[in-house]
């Protein structure tokens, strides 16, 4: 009898611990899946923010930049910092910020975005192309100084993660590049993420 | 600048500047079709200057022979102010030395940049932009707003936005590098449109004067905004002009700037050659007062 008892019981503790159980387990299951894209964006975020803190000290050391009548002294802090740039990340290359995995996302939503844009506009942006030469961009490369800068699309910049103020995002061809505009050197290329 | 001693100082920096003392002739005073009112705002506008070729020396001594008798203080550029490379003595060829006259006048150049300007220009001192691709800056009850078409990110929206609410000037003038509405051959710049507009439409902008295209054209008021594309200030794309019912008016047979001057609700302007003929005058009046 006592035997009996103890075991009733022991099954009401027990059923309790399994509902105790299942309710988590619900819990869990409710619980939204992590958003890839977002982790995905955050790791970008981070690349950038170290090309950042390896940029800092060489921004420091070749000064803050005033407006100035003199555009030797705009030139030379250009060069300056370019140069250092290039030394500091001799072993760059394509895709340590763009990696595989935010290259395909951000070609998917280029391409999406593209698809959705009317003539005129598809002819606006093949019009920006053509008046940039031909030239395959490379990591660490200085931006050819007599090209100019192909204008971005305005409707298509909000859609990209955003960046510190030093760096942009530029089209060339069907690269997306992203651009030190104060050293005008070109920081990493993602092939293949604008439709020709 | 009074009349006179802008005048006075016009002498003194011909005088002194042996590139083109020897071109610029007097201006008769009728070929001048602008009032000249008292307290009233005079600046000059043009775009795609920077080339440092023979054109654009000769469009800038016509500023200097229309600036003797219309004494103006400011210049507004539209963008691509420095082509191809750009050195040091770039800047002296494309900017310095053809506007030597102007600069020695303290007439100051409020630069916007264009597709072919190294965004770095916003460091050089001359062209006012104080170290921002974008800005704003105010001439007695005139606001204007300086913005990088080439990069319109969500960062220089919000600033936009924030500027031209705040902004209480009688007239507010936007300007910057692509036109919004154009019908020259590359046509206007829609995805900017559909994100400028808007903001000028609510914010009550009532000019807007851009570039780019090497012509000039005045358009028929865009959602009660006046258009100018003043692109030929070195360059020129002949026959690149289209007639229709967007233009009031267009010149595509030479280079081109442009002199403004704004008086009460009035905003005069007149439209001058590199031979220094008029090729298009008028008067807008101000949206609110329309």
């Amino acid at each position: 009898m006592l035997h009996t008892v103890d075991f009733r019981r022991w099954a009401l503790v027990a059923a309790g611990g399994v509902l105790v159980a299942v309710a988590a387990c619900t819990k869990e299951e409710a619980k939204p899946p992590a958003d890839p894209t977002k982790q995905v964006f955050e790791d970008f975020a981070k690349r950038v923010d170290n090309y950042m803190k390896v940029r800092k000290p060489l921004a420091d050391s070749v000064g803050e930049l005033d407006p100035t009548r003199s555009q030797a002294e705009i030139t030379a802090r250009g060069v300056g910092l370019a140069n250092a740039l290039i030394a500091a990340r001799a072993q760059a290359k394509p895709g340590d910020i763009f990696t595989p995995e935010v290259a395909t996302i951000l070609a998917t939503l280029i391409k999406q975005e593209y698809s959705r844009r009317t003539e005129p506009v598809q002819e606006t942006r093949e019009d920006q192309q053509d008046e940039l030469p031909d030239f395959v961009p490379q990591v660490n490369q200085v931006y050819p100084t007599t090209y100019p800068l192909a204008t971005f699309p305005a409707t298509l910049l909000p859609l990209l993660p955003p960046l510190p103020e030093q760096l942009e995002y530029r089209v060339v061809q069907h690269y997306l590049v992203l651009r030190d505009i104060e050293a005008n050197v070109i920081v990493d290329v993602m092939p293949n993420a604008v439709p020709t | 600048m009074t009349s006179l001693t802008f005048a006075r100082a016009l002498r003194i920096a011909v005088a002194a500047a042996s590139v083109t003392a020897t071109a610029v002739a007097a201006l008769p005073a009728q070929e001048l079709a602008l009032p000249r009112q008292s307290g009233s705002v005079r600046f000059l506008v043009l775009g795609d200057a920077g080339t440092g070729d023979r054109e654009q020396y000769e469009v800038a001594n016509q500023m200097i022979r229309y600036g003797r008798v219309f004494p103006f203080t400011f210049a507004i550029m539209l963008g691509d102010n420095i082509y191809g490379s750009e050195r040091p003595q770039d800047f002296e060829k494309k900017f310095t030395r053809p506007y030597k006259v102007l600069l020695d006048a303290d007439v100051e150049f409020h630069a916007a940049l264009g597709n072919h300007d190294d965004p770095n220009q916003r460091y050089f001192k001359p062209f006012h932009l104080d170290g921002s691709r974008y800005r704003t800056f105010k001439k007695g009850n005139v606001r204007f707003f300086v913005i990088d078409s080439n990069y319109l990110d969500p960062a220089q929206v919000k600033w936009l936005e924030k500027e031209l609410s705040a902004s209480g000037s009688d007239w507010k003038i936007a300007y910057f590098h692509h036109p919004l509405y154009t019908t020259a051959r590359r046509g206007p710049e829609v995805e900017l449109r559909a994100v400028l507009e808007p903001l000028f439409v609510k914010h009550g902008v009532d000019v807007v004067f851009t570039g780019h295209e090497h012509i000039y054209e005045r358009l028929q008021p865009q959602k009660g905004i006046y258009h100018f594309t003043v692109g030929g200030a070195a360059k020129l794309r002949k026959g690149d002009t289209r007639p229709g019912s967007l233009i009031a008016a267009r010149f595509d047979r030479d280079r081109s700037f442009l002199l403004a001057e704004i008086a009460g609700d009035s905003l005069y302007f007149q439209t001058i050659s590199r031979k220094g003929a008029t090729v298009d005058k008028g008067v807008l009046v101000r949206r609110e007062k329309r």
